[in-house]
């Protein structure tokens, strides 16, 4: 054990730093409450007042694509400068600057995947008060109130959004340091050159506590630029539910913050998270959904600085009895949710999109930042991951243990002890000295493999990695300007500054197989501690004051993982000539992260809550954009029982990304080693999720072509629906499949929520039909996954499970058809070879599969795009159907052949036995 | 028995359509005859045998499919004419990586698999026949240290039983001892406690006095000459000086002789009282212990000695027993054929590790820096083999 002690000794530092902390959850103090960040404080201290800021009209200028405008702050006399901006697709942006900043203050760049289209505002009114101007269709306008300064978003007559209705746009300008005290107050001028209004400045610029330096801890902050926050409030009439700004350990319906703290956007390596609170965590995407029964809007403030959002509603606290009262007495205001973003630099650049459906939200923050990678069908499979698979034998043994339990899986994955000492794109040379050989043993019974690539590089001058970048001089800096040196796995450690295109063009390249030796086309990526973590920084993170090129830290912290998981993406991307899809799993992320691939919920614990948790945090996260979500299975932290770990396998079937990972002091937990009935309840989980793969390809296929979350929640499905607004322990894999994993300890039953009133659901166990818009008691045992197909779907599986995702390619198809209450159904079906770009070029089949009319027919819904497949359809399930006397199949080129078939009069259930055509063709089935 | 598959596969064949038999051993072959229908070997369901191996799976228990992937649950039989033949599961049919060394899984896939039964085979054979020789030599070893072992182990016993007659022998002689040693104490005893009594009269006294006057006097004429002084009288601080004649003279009062009256009063009182003068080779009081407690003393002293000694033997001897028992309590298999192990310590390397193992005894872990853990004892390695 000694030399483990020694290879471990900065792992058991931090171990014993935290043993020595004495809790068995986060540290709190190790991390910023808002009273604690200066610049949260500052702001939070100002309240909702009448707003000194006015907007001066004789400025207003209108052009083809925007409104420009500017506002004066009456305290200081300090210039704005307001951007207005109709955007195709019903959204409007709003982007506030200094006039005539000291130094120019950051734009994020990268995330908006172009300028965004603008469409041409209108004026159709103009007052000294204000002017009012057409949002084109729909009778929606903008109203820009002059004095105090506020924006209005109308439709008709509702008010759909303001800003600045509380007063809380503040925007403090940068200015110069004066370090004496007794400044002399210098007189009001109206007339002032605004160049100068900055030294004019009045009670603000006095020095207020931490405005020019912060101490957090044993860390100091020494700010040279000064303040430099901004702040905007947005008020929502109508508005009850809102949603997003992940990440967050907390439910998917977010809480009112008045009684604590705002929920932080702040990207930060959080050892041992606690639950349910508005602790910041490893990523951060700063868009809210706001939502009631007609309209669905999105917030998107495009800031990477840490962020705080307050969130405040007239109706919270009130019981649904007093709410009711309110209605019936007609004495209630309109219920509103208040929301405020707090910045600690950049400039107000925010994107209000319109809907109004919640698609529509979705479809419009695609249009900005992207949608979700189109994964490798593989990456959809299991993943079997710990801290750490020990050597190549160690590799062999567990992927032969898979096959002598007849579990299927894809990946498996090496953490930073593959490394030969956590030295990134290197392997250790005596457990892992052959690792192509251990590729191509993989390859051969077509699985893969995940190794980390962390992007914290040990400081080592006999370190390829290290003298590159050195020499390169690609390291953020310290505020000295020397390379930034920080403590992370291998000790001392430089970060490469992955907001430089140069260098994140050169990471990639160091993914090419004769860069990254020992690789093979089988071996994907994972980013861990993006965010970035430091062990010895403040709040586990990297100094503000750090510099990235011209910017500081500050500006672009919560981008930083976004741009390691952008280039190591790209690196995998080029080493295959452009023609393979990569597989990049990250921790940290931002807004526009789907782009590159995988996120996961970092390091929870095997504990019930987190298992529970696990559903509102990918829920979350699939709103704003990234779908392709999942949590360790059993839990990072501890050591699962059976029971739970049975139940985590059975839920993370179910979501997106399905990995299971374990930290190295847990007790090995591969499925098979916790007896024969655990190994058969887990095998069977997993087998289910691949008879499903057809199904969850489809949907990230769509995820890809539209922005549409692949794990929804229900209120996305049933918008009209006030009972589903609030559900986070269950939810919809696309819309056609309802999940309700069982996440109690010792469960009997759950009650399952089945949302549509007009709806009817199957189980897809037992095929039992239920009406919607009911709560059903569903009674459990431990192989139970309550899971239900919508009446009125058709869902593609492949029931031929076997060793791996690939395997099972020329698979045939049953296809499982649920009739509504209309006797009707619809799905897809999509296929293509998995793993290329070729896609891109229209190689792929896409078809609709409906059922009307007693005939079920597969259509072509991409004529222009060519693909061939082995698979054809082996069996039809028709869920809810009559016994008809004949089956007719009639096939492309006019044949037509009668179709066996068996009817189960109990369950109302036909199934069709081997109609036999090619999944790729024109053909219809005909029940007579 | 494999040929038999072969045989029904080349000489029924035109009756049996060959993917009818695919996948089924020659003692399921029985459920696959060709008949008009097909009863799922559980029961549950009669289908037309054109059914069967059909890529299509009707039968719960997968009997139907033997040959295909299209059951959940089912098995393909691998003939592996040449090699052990073996169930693999019904997915790894046809699903592009041979798992039978003859291909069968694999006809339909794009995977080009070679049969490899008969490589396999006489590479499985050959093993067998190493692993043969290794036994024989394994087991010709192993006869070999039961051997020793027992002879050993005998040889340990004899060492036993002789040390045990030792410690018999050496108990009898520790109890002859310990009496001895016990009447020397009694003797002495006596002894001391007659003094005891002697001291308050004169009759000690005046043996005392008589005794010394005795050993002065040399010749024993009655009377101390100078002469005698001489020879028997020395300084105290040093014994190898002569007294001269005026010295000795003195002591005889300035006389040439002295009898034992004027002895008494003179010469005694200096002998006894004075710091002077003593009697050579004697302590500085030159009137000593008694010599019958001297030896009384002495012969306690002896006795003493000697039951120590005996004493130390008697336990050296009892401990090499216990040492000798404990090690034949040991288990070293049913014919002490690990009972060779006892002495001997095997090293291994793992990485920076050096791993010590010594059978029987303690386990220790080195790094190269040299820092040495143990991992404690092995007190019982024998695995079942």
């Amino acid at each position: 054990m000694a030399a483990f002690t020694e290879r471990m000794a900065p792992v058991l530092l931090l171990w014993l730093a935290v043993c020595l902390s004495g809790a068995w959850a986060v540290d709190r103090g190790n991390f910023k409450t808002c009273d604690q960040s200066a610049f949260c404080k500052r702001q939070r201290a100002l309240k909702p007042a009448e707003s000194p800021y006015r907007a001066l009209l004789e400025t207003m200028e209108l052009t083809n694509t925007k409104l420009t405008l500017q506002l004066i702050n009456d305290n200081n006399k300090v210039r704005l400068l307001l951007e207005l901006y109709r955007l195709q697709g019903n959204m409007t942006r709003v982007k506030i600057n200094e006039l005539k900043p000291l130094k120019p203050r950051y734009e994020v760049p990268d995330v908006l995947i172009r300028e965004p289209p603008t469409e041409p505002l209108s004026l159709l009114s103009q007052d000294e008060n204000g002017v009012v101007l057409s949002l084109g269709a729909e009778s929606q306008r903008v109203i820009v109130s002059a004095r105090p300064f506020r924006l209005d978003i109308m439709e008709g007559r509702e008010v759909v959004m303001s800003l600045n209705s509380r007063g809380l746009l503040a925007f403090e300008h940068l200015r110069m340091r004066k370090d004496t005290q007794t400044e002399p107050e210098v007189e009001k001028n109206e007339e002032a050159d605004p160049a100068n209004q900055a030294e004019t400045a009045k009670d603000e610029d006095k020095a207020v506590d931490g405005m020019w330096e912060e101490t957090f801890k044993s860390h100091s902050d020494s700010k040279p630029n000064g303040p430099s926050a901004v702040s905007l409030d947005f008020s929502l009439p109508g508005v009850e539910h809102v949603y997003g700004i992940p990440e967050h350990a907390d439910d998917l319906r977010l809480k009112t913050t008045d009684n604590g703290d705002p929920y932080r956007l702040y990207n930060l390596d959080v050892f041992q998270y606690e639950l349910y609170n508005p602790m910041a965590l490893y990523g951060a995407v700063p868009v809210m959904l706001a939502h009631n029964t007609h309209r669905t809007t999105g917030i998107f403030w495009l800031n990477a600085a840490e962020t705080w959002v307050d969130i405040s509603s007239n109706t919270a606290g009130k019981t649904v009895f007093g709410k009711m009262l309110d209605y019936v007495q007609g004495s209630s205001e309109t219920p509103q949710t208040d929301v405020r973003w707090i910045s600690e630099s950049g400039i107000i650049d925010v994107f209000i999109m319109l809907g109004p459906t919640p698609t529509d939200v979705f479809a419009q923050y695609a249009s900005l930042t992207g949608t979700q990678s189109f994964p490798p069908l593989a990456s959809l499979g299991y993943h079997q991951c710990r801290w750490n698979y020990n050597d190549q034998e160690d590799v062999r043994s567990v992927d032969a243990g898979f096959d002598e339990h007849d579990i299927p899986y894809d990946f498996i994955w090496l953490d930073i002890e593959h490394t030969d000492g956590k030295r990134y794109f290197t392997w250790d040379p005596h457990k892992f000295a052959t690792p192509k050989e251990m590729l191509q043993g993989l390859k051969d019974k077509k699985r893969k493999m995940v190794a980390i690539v962390d992007p914290h590089i040990k400081v080592d001058s006999n370190y390829k990695i290290h003298n590159e970048i050195r020499s390169r001089d690609f390291y953020v800096k310290n505020k000295d300007g020397g390379d930034y040196e920080g403590w992370c796995w291998p000790g001392n450690a430089g970060y490469p500054d992955f907001t430089r295109a140069d260098m994140r063009d050169w990471w990639a390249s160091m993914f090419a197989y004769d860069q990254y030796e020992g690789t093979m086309d089988n071996l994907h990526t994972w980013n861990d501690m993006n965010e970035p973590s430091v062990f010895n920084g403040p709040e586990v993170t990297m100094h503000k004051d750090a510099m990235h090129g011209d910017w500081e830290h500050r500006d672009v912290h919560n981008i930083y993982g976004l741009y390691v998981h952008r280039a190591t993406a790209e690196g995998l991307i080029q080493r295959s000539g452009g023609t393979e899809r990569p597989f990049v799993l990250t921790r940290a992320f931002f807004a526009g992260s789907q782009r590159y691939g995988a996120v996961w919920t970092g390091d929870n614990a095997a504990e019930w809550d987190h298992l529970k948790i696990s559903i509102p945090m990918c829920l979350s996260l699939g709103l704003v954009g990234i779908s392709f979500c999942g949590a360790d299975v059993g839990g990072f932290f501890k050591s699962p029982g059976a029971e739970l770990l049975v139940r985590w396998y059975q839920t993370g079937a179910y979501q997106p990304f399905f990995r299971a990972h374990a930290h190295m002091d847990t007790a090995r937990r591969e499925p098979w080693l916790f007896g024969p009935e655990n190994t058969a309840l887990i095998r069977e989980a997993v087998r289910q999720r691949y008879t499903l793969l057809p199904y969850w390809y489809q949907l990230f296929y769509q995820a890809h072509r539209t922005g549409y979350p692949v794990m929804r929640p229900l209120w996305v499905e049933y918008p009209q629906d006030p009972a589903t607004f609030a559900v986070d322990n269950e939810f919809l894999i696309g819309k056609d499949l309802l999940v309700h994993p069982v996440t109690e300890e010792g469960a009997r039953g759950v009650t399952a929520f089945l949302p549509g009133k007009h709806e009817v659901w199957f189980d897809v166990h037992t095929f039992q039909k239920h009406n919607g818009a009911q709560n059903l008691y569903i009674p459990v045992t431990m192989s139970s996954i309550p899971v239900f197909q919508r009446g009125g779907s058709i869902i593609p599986r492949k029931l031929r499970v076997r060793r791996s995702s690939l395997c099972m390619e020329d698979d045939p198809y049953t296809l499982y058809v649920a009739l509504n209450v209309q006797r009707t159904a619809e799905g897809e079906l999509y296929i293509d070879d998995g793993h290329t770009f070729n896609y891109e070029k229209k190689e792929f089949i896409h078809r609709r599969l409906s059922f009307i009319n007693n005939s079920l027919s597969s259509v072509n819904l991409a004529p222009d795009a060519q693909f061939t497949t082995a698979s054809w359809i082996e069996r039809i399930v028709i869920l809810g159907a009559s016994k008809p006397s004949k089956v007719i199949v009639k096939t492309t080129d006019g044949q037509e052949s009668p179709v066996e078939f068996e009817f189960d009069a109990s369950m109302s259930v036909l199934t069709l036995r081997k109609p036999g055509m090619n999944a790729g063709e024109d053909w219809t089935v005909t029940l007579q | 028995m494999f040929f038999q598959i072969i045989f029904a596969a080349v000489f029924s064949g035109g009756l049996v359509d060959a993917r009818k038999i695919r996948g089924i051993s020659s003692s399921y072959k029985r459920f696959y005859r060709e008949r008009k229908s097909f009863l799922c070997i559980d029961g549950s369901k009669i289908i037309p045998f054109e059914q069967v191996n059909d890529d299509y799976c009707d039968c719960d228990d997968g009997s139907d499919e033997p040959g295909t992937s299209a059951c959940p649950r089912g098995r393909f039989y691998c003939t592996n004419l040449g090699f052990r033949p073996h169930y693999i599961p019904s997915s790894r049919v046809n699903d592009g990586i041979c798992d039978c060394c003859d291909a069968s899984d694999e006809y339909n896939s794009h995977a080009h698999c070679q049969n490899t039964c008969w490589n396999l085979g006489q590479k499985e054979r050959a093993y067998v026949e190493v692993q043969m020789r290794t036994l024989d030599e394994g087991l010709r070893l192993k006869q070999q240290l039961i051997e020793e072992g027992v002879l050993l182990w005998r040889e340990k016993q004899a060492q036993l039983r002789e040390l045990q007659q030792v410690a018999e022998d050496l108990q009898i002689k520790l109890e002859e001892h310990r009496r001895r040693k016990h009447e020397a104490d009694q003797l002495k005893e006596q002894t001391l406690k007659a003094l005891a009594a002697g001291d308050s009269g004169l009759g000690r006294w005046n043996r005392t006095v008589s005794s010394v006057f005795q050993l002065l006097d040399s010749n024993g004429d009655g009377s101390i000459t100078v002469d005698e002084v001489q020879a028997k009288v020395s300084f105290v601080h040093d014994e190898e000086q002569i007294l001269s004649e005026e010295e000795a003279a003195a002591l005889l009062g300035g006389g040439q002789r002295m009898d034992l009256i004027k002895f008494q009063h003179t010469l005694w009182e200096v002998l006894t009282k004075g710091d002077n003068v003593k009697i050579k080779d004697t302590p500085s009081s030159p009137v000593g212990e008694d010599p019958h407690l001297q030896a009384a003393d002495k012969a306690a002293e002896w006795e003493t000695t000697n039951l120590k000694k005996v004493e130390e033997a008697y336990d050296t001897v009892n401990m090499e027993i216990s040492d000798l028992q404990k090690k034949l309590a040991i288990d070293y298999g049913t014919d002490w054929e690990f009972l060779f192990l006892n002495s001997q310590c095997y090293k291994l390397k793992v990485y920076e590790y050096t791993y010590t193992l010594c059978p029987f005894n303690q386990v220790l872990q080195k790094n190269t820096a040299g820092t040495e853990v143990s991992l404690g004892m092995q007190l019982n390695p024998i695995l079942p083999l």
